[in-house]
């Protein structure tokens, strides 16, 4: 560097000072670390979930929202080329990094159960707590699973969603109750969210008295779905639940249209997706139902003001998992300011008990979270797709019209 | 559906993955035969062609499925669609050899193996960085003509598309049996030190193998796409291994071998969907690839390889 170079640094570096943010100097740093799969076949979902915690944190920063503090994201990405999608592995490693990085005091995410059955016991051992916004597997919080998924002790998986201990037989309960179905197939994407919410449906179905025909899993990396769709079209049931998330989805959807165009098909919050609207195309995906395991809260004024502030920012339409997003991070950084409002010194232990009392309102409504840190609120919203042709084709809160609240058990 | 009409579906079904994974192993068996290499990068030529194909056809204004062609147009459109897609992979293939494989081509060893493993990476990133993860819906310019057949449904495209395959494969096999450059590649099967003693160029024959091998996948990924009326960076592998396992059922380096082992495996697929379980799938094919490799490893027709003694 000649001397003229360094003179011109030393410029730019002064301006930047002297242009860039107010340095609160005073302010001391605390890191939440977001896990996501922002590659692969969920990275757009994954994209708006981000958004949404970036809401919470950037509202809290700009809004001194916990005063002596500011929260730096520490963004971590467990899709992986290999996998296509999220990828456990690359999940629990991207936890050992949250730990051990000791600003680190609190979590969000991760977007896929799959993620969090990997990510789960690390973060016990290490006292970090996590919220999802999305990953709805209910072993990870289940007490019978405890010594697998939190073996220190003390609940440390949180929701912004209800699980799929609700959201599988609520929508067994409408299957049965709303859509006459009487008999079944129950498909699954071999994932631990795929298989896990055909396992909650068909034992619901059964006690509704559904006829289970048949049960069988989809290698989500295979193309051809045809011989299973054949076998179900020469059983003929009702109707058709799959379990399980786009990258298997979207094939069932487009050959299930040839082979059985007529019969009733859902699934779960894995078949909410832009995918199941772009990839598939009308009117291979017409008629499917799919679930979200959260109230659907578009309609009322907090939920659109924050739709809006969010499209003015992202430029994309939020859906309503951004919206458990969002409140994930509310529910978070309101756990963090009450232990700096303490003045106690600011852990991953403290963070984690002052969670398990949250009483947070926020847009869904109060968040509170039960002794194994699961959402006290179960309700779960059915979607239909059903094509606007005024609206974009994968807007996914318009193409899918709500079509009510399943019935609880 | 009666037994029969269930019968007679999984076998429309079969047939119409056998062709795919014919394509597929024709390109294996091609250089196989006659450099003795497993070429790991094919799969991924494969899917690589799925997306030029799919480009192509929008290039040509078609997208989803709300364009309909008929006649001369969908002739002209598929016939477009095919040779650029089989001349685009073809090179490819010829590239990948060139660049990466014919620098190794004296070393001993699994070296040029893994290298075409490392190729196979590079060019499933390279469509994972540039087009994206997310699912494409492929274009479906064919009518929607159904015929029925007892209780089994036959789609006016499914038969187009084995009508294809099989002319490709027809085409290929008399192309390796009759023409000079055939003949040649399969003097260098048999001992390539000898031919080339005779005056073969060896470096052109396995260029041609590269490049008939490739534009071969290339065709079968424009056959996936408009099959499935998907495609995505991460097809090469499933369909890839299933198709290498066809050929090595057939008889690696054999070319009935690998057409025949293609529709065997497509058939297994769907028999085994409908009688076992999906799921058991990948269970079932690489049972037999293992199994013919410890009890056959010649393959149902015999391995042709190069004579090294």
């Amino acid at each position: 560097m000649t001397r003229r170079e360094a003179a011109l640094a030393c410029i730019a570096v002064l301006a930047a000072a002297v242009v860039g943010p107010p340095a609160r100097a005073a302010d001391k740093l605390v890191k939440i670390g977001i896990n996501l799969s922002l590659t692969g076949a969920d990275a757009e979902g994954a994209a708006r979930i981000r958004n949404g915690f970036m809401m919470a944190i950037d509202g809290a920063n700009e809004g001194n929202g916990i005063p002596g503090y500011k929260i730096e994201p520490l963004i971590l990405d467990d899709g992986t080329a290999t996998a296509g999608q999220y990828d456990p592995a690359q999940a629990a490693t991207n936890a050992r990094k949250m730990v051990s990085d000791r600003d680190v005091v609190g979590a969000l995410g991760p977007e896929m159960s799959g993620s969090g059955k990997a990510m789960a016991p690390i973060l016990s051992q290490g006292s970090l707590a996590i919220i999802t916004p999305t990953s709805t597997n209910p072993d990870i919080s289940d007490p019978k699973f405890a010594q697998q998924y939190r073996p220190a002790g003390k609940p440390i998986y949180f929701r912004t969603v209800t699980t799929d201990a609700y959201q599988g037989p609520h929508m067994a309960n409408f299957y049965a109750d709303v859509l006459k179905v009487k008999s079944v197939y129950i498909l699954d994407d071999s994932g631990a969210y795929g298989v896990g919410m055909a396992d909650a449906f068909e034992k619901q179905a059964g006690k509704k008295g559904i006829k289970i025909l048949g049960r069988d899993r989809l290698d989500p990396k295979a193309a051809d779905y045809t011989a299973i769709l054949t076998k179900i079209k020469s059983m003929n049931p009702d109707a058709i639940y799959y379990g399980g998330v786009s990258q298997a989805g979207v094939k069932l959807a487009k050959q299930a249209y040839d082979i059985v165009p007529k019969m009733i098909k859902g699934g779960g919050d894995g078949v909410v997706s832009p995918q199941m609207l772009t990839a598939v195309g009308n009117p291979a995906n017409e008629g499917w139902y799919g679930t979200r395991a959260s109230p659907h809260v578009s309609g009322d004024q907090k939920a659109q003001q924050f739709v809006d502030a969010y499209f003015r920012k992202y430029n994309i339409a939020a859906d309503d998992y951004t919206i458990t997003a969002y409140d994930a991070g509310l529910v978070l950084i309101d756990a963090i300011k009450r232990v700096a409002a303490t003045g106690k010194p600011m852990t991953r232990e403290a963070v984690r008990d002052a969670l398990q009392t949250s009483k947070v309102p926020t847009i869904q409504g109060v968040v509170s979270f039960d002794e194994n840190g699961d959402l006290k609120d179960r309700t779960v919203s059915v979607f239909q797709i059903q094509q606007d042709k005024s609206a974009r084709p994968d807007d996914v809160s318009r193409q899918y019209h709500y079509i009510g609240v399943a019935p609880q058990s | 559906m009666t037994t029969f009409d269930l019968l007679l579906q999984q076998t429309i079904n079969g047939l119409s993955l056998g062709a795919m994974y014919s394509l597929l192993a024709l390109g294996f068996t091609l250089v196989y035969g006659i450099l003795e290499l497993i070429n790991f990068s094919h799969f991924n030529v494969f899917m690589i062609g799925s997306f030029v194909a799919l480009f192509v056809l929008e290039a040509f204004g078609l997208s989803g499925q709300e364009v309909i062609l008929t006649g001369l147009p969908l002739a002209g459109v598929l016939l477009a669609a095919f040779l650029i897609t089989m001349v685009f992979c073809g090179g490819l293939g010829v590239l990948v050899e060139r660049i990466t494989l014919r620098p190794l081509r004296n070393v001993k060893g699994p070296a040029a193996m893994i290298t075409s493993i490392g190729v196979s990476y590079i060019l499933f990133n390279v469509i994972l960085l540039t087009v994206g993860a997310d699912s494409k819906n492929f274009p479906n310019p064919m009518p929607a003509i159904r015929w029925q057949i007892e209780g089994a449904t036959l789609d006016f495209r499914v038969v187009l598309i084995w009508a294809i395959a099989l002319l490709l494969m027809a085409a290929l096999y008399m192309f390796v049996q009759r023409s000079r450059i055939g003949k040649a590649m399969r003097a260098t099967a048999q001992d390539a030190e000898a031919a080339r003693m005779m005056g073969v160029e060896v470096d052109k024959v396995i260029v041609m193998a590269f490049f008939l091998g490739s534009a071969l996948a290339g065709a079968g990924g424009l056959i996936f796409g408009l099959y499935y009326n998907f495609t995505s960076f991460i097809i090469g592998f499933t369909a890839g291994l299933r198709a290498f396992t066809a050929a090595v059922l057939g008889g690696i380096g054999n070319v009935p071998g690998a057409m025949v082992g293609g529709v065997l495996i497509g058939l297994i697929e769907a028999m085994g969907g409908q009688f076992i379980a999906t799921a058991w799938t990948d269970v079932i094919i690489f049972s037999i690839l293992v199994l013919v490799l410890v009890f056959k490893p010649a393959g149902l027709f015999g391995r042709i390889a190069p004579n090294k003694s």
